[in-house]
């Protein structure tokens, strides 16, 4: 590191070179200018750079979480319990009318609520990343969106010990997953990136405005009914709009679809809730970097 | 907030704001401030609040983008903004170093490499495997200053940091920042301690109201900011009196040597005249004039008046001249800087004028005259 500092230092010597000397930084009213590489490079240049940080980041999470906790891990799973107990009470006692599901409706709910709460909780801790890490982000110059990236961490590690209950129910119900669900990681993806397209507009937005975690408190829990997460997809006219319009539906729909049949039910819905989350992602990170440094005065 | 989301959208639609006029309740918190810093310099910035100070900083580390002009950067960047921002309370000394050495930009054998040597520096080995949220405000800081300074930057900027610690820890901090030097790193500072400042500085950068008000040499810079505070706090005097336009007002000073020439640079038992022009508006009976002599780093050396030396000055009207000699002054080496008032009285708290530009010098001496700061006739009597 000393040898490629001295040699950078000697290239940059201006009585070597004064006219061709390279520049390392410059900041104008447009923005930062880096040794004049295009900007997507740049991006996913730092995004590398910067990969040691958010795994570090994702395990300061995790580790402070449940720090000074009694119960622990234990509190990773009580609400998707909780949620699923009253669910499947009305359920069973025929006060909600849901339709019939493939698998039992034990299972299929848990499995939802699941899948909702990893996207729910990516969402949320991402949109509240930029205003968490206080002066941080005002006071040191780095690629701020290692923050947002880490706080995937966190969720993700959730999802992982939320697991558990739902192996265990799976097992209790006797349903054996197909063995298409194999690739239910790869099904992973495209909803956390949806969540971190997101969760990358969000956490510009609540920076400037604070409203915007209240706001998505709220949306995030209307938004649990407007996903087919405790009850299977509509089929029928209006409501089959749900699946239609909401991007996380079709991808919560052919997990469900992996775990009980093995074949996805709407190909093409999914296709295009894929390429939705994709472009959304870049198109958020690209937003990001381009806000980023006009709202850190509002941190 | 609203222009702040028009700003957004301009930028990413790629379009540049038309910068020729300032919204409502918006100012240029920098402006036309234009300076350039050689590598192995140390540049002290000193300022009133709010003159601009940390803005400047933070354009230099690129948390804020500018909105005119631009800055060229040349190397690794090591900013002293806040100690400890990236520390995590919950979270262990050890695992704070690990995770603010990565959002420094340190990979994990550079961290692994530098781990002793930033809890040797930080002094904090007992502590090591405590939260941080337990340690005291002064142990946080230590840490986040030995972390900052072990990313071995090619530009140090710091900011107000170094006036937590304790008197060892701010001498080590010192002494690190003697080495960065040494090794021809430049070094930006941004203090209100100007003692501290003008033993490390080699050039200083005065800030009012975004303006690069002086540049050059610690001690005459020094003096143009004690100017600027004397002003500051007689434009409020003024405004709270009745009066209006002072009675009487200093239009000049100078310095001169034995020779009546003017001069700046002087040696200890040199002789000094400090000339003080002045103008009466209306008639005033018997002022006092007062000259002050401070060392750079504001101790208060000498002072004297008019009324203790008995000297009366009669009725005034309109442009005269008055003159303080020392035929022998005893200053030890050193940047000094001397002030010049005009009072009513010599209890007179608030001095009718002051000059506007107190007059910074130089002064050299020999070992001869000894260490402190009067140069004292004295001498060694051996017992027989």
């Amino acid at each position: 590191m000393d040898e490629i500092a001295q040699l950078r230092r000697a290239a940059i010597a201006p009585e070597i070179e004064p006219r061709r000397r390279p520049m390392d930084v410059v900041y104008t009213p447009r923005g930062v200018q880096r040794d004049g590489v295009g900007g997507w490079q740049i991006m996913f240049r730092e995004l590398t750079e910067s990969s040691r940080l958010i795994w570090l980041l994702m395990l300061r999470d995790i580790s402070v979480r449940y720090r000074q906790s009694i119960l622990g891990y234990i509190w990773a799973v009580v609400p998707q319990i909780a949620t699923v107990a009253v669910f499947a009470f009305l359920h069973s006692s025929q006060v909600l009318p849901i339709g019939g599901t493939k698998i039992p409706y034990i299972a299929y709910s848990l499995w939802g609520i699941s899948m909702w709460q990893l996207f729910a909780g990516c969402l949320t801790n991402c949109a509240n990343s930029l205003t968490s890490s206080g002066s941080l982000v005002t006071k040191i110059n780095f690629p701020r969106e290692a923050l947002v990236i880490g706080a995937l961490g966190q969720p993700a590690f959730d999802f992982v010990v939320r697991l558990i209950p739902v192996v265990a129910v799976f097992i209790w119900c006797g349903v054996v997953p197909s063995w298409q669900s194999m690739f239910m990681p790869l099904l992973l993806v495209p909803i956390v990136l949806l969540a971190l397209g997101l969760g990358f507009v969000l956490s510009i937005a609540n920076l400037v405005i604070r409203d915007t975690a209240n706001a998505l408190g709220i949306a995030l829990t209307i938004g649990m009914f407007l996903t087919p997460v405790l009850y299977p997809p509509p089929v029928r006219w209006p409501f089959y709009l749900i699946n239609l319009l909401n991007p996380l539906s079709p991808l919560l729909g052919a997990s469900q679809d992996l775990v009980a049949g093995g074949f996805l039910t709407q190909p093409e819905m999914f296709a295009a809730a894929c390429i939705f989350s994709m472009g959304l992602f870049f198109g958020g990170w690209h937003a990001f970097r381009i806000t980023i440094l006009r709202v850190l005065g509002y941190a | 907030m609203l222009y702040g989301v028009r700003d957004v959208a301009c930028d990413m639609l790629g379009m540049t704001r038309h910068l020729s006029c300032l919204r409502r309740d918006e100012f240029w918190a920098i402006n036309d401030a234009s300076f350039e810093v050689k590598r192995g310099e140390c540049v002290g910035l000193i300022g009133p609040n709010g003159a601009g100070k940390s803005t400047l900083l933070k354009l230099i580390n690129g948390v804020t983008l500018p909105d005119q002009g631009s800055l060229r950067i040349f190397g690794r960047i090591g900013a002293l903004l806040e100690l400890g921002a990236g520390f995590h309370p919950m979270l262990t000394g050890r695992e704070n170093i690990h995770l603010s050495g990565a959002i420094l930009g340190l990979g994990k054998y550079e961290i692994a490499k530098k781990f002793d040597s930033i809890v040797d520096f930080s002094g904090l080995e007992e502590f090591i495997d405590t939260p941080v949220k337990q340690y005291s405000s002064g142990m946080y800081v230590r840490l986040g200053f030995a972390v900052a300074v072990s990313i071995d930057p090619d530009i140090l900027i710091i900011d107000e940091s170094m006036a937590v610690g304790d008197a060892a820890f701010r001498k080590r901090c010192l002494d690190q920042i003697n080495a960065f030097i040494q090794a021809g790193k430049t070094i930006i500072v941004v203090t209100h301690n100007l003692q501290e400042i003008e033993k490390i500085a080699q050039r200083m950068l005065l800030l009012d109201h975004g303006i690069v008000r002086a540049d050059g040499r610690p001690a005459e810079v020094i003096a143009s900011y004690m100017n600027l505070l004397n002003t500051r706090i007689l434009l409020r005097e003024e405004f709270g009196s009745a009066t209006g336009e002072p009675a009487i007002e200093i239009t000049q000073m100078e310095l001169r040597g034995g020779d009546g020439a003017p001069k700046s640079y002087f040696r200890s038992h040199d002789e000094l005249r400090v000339i003080i022009g002045f103008k009466a508006h209306r008639s005033i009976v018997n002022p006092v004039f007062r000259v002050q002599i401070f060392r750079s780093d504001g101790l208060f050396c000498h002072g004297m008046n008019t009324e203790r030396h008995g000297v009366e000055c009669g009725e005034i009207l309109g442009d005269g001249k008055i003159i303080l000699r020392y035929p022998d002054l005893c200053l030890l080496g050193g940047d000094y800087w001397i002030r010049a008032a005009v009072l009513s009285s010599q209890y007179d708290e608030l001095p009718i004028h002051q000059m506007a530009t107190s007059i910074g010098i130089h002064v050299e001496s020999e070992m001869i005259d000894g260490a402190g700061v009067f140069a004292m006739p004295c001498e060694w009597i051996t017992a027989a």
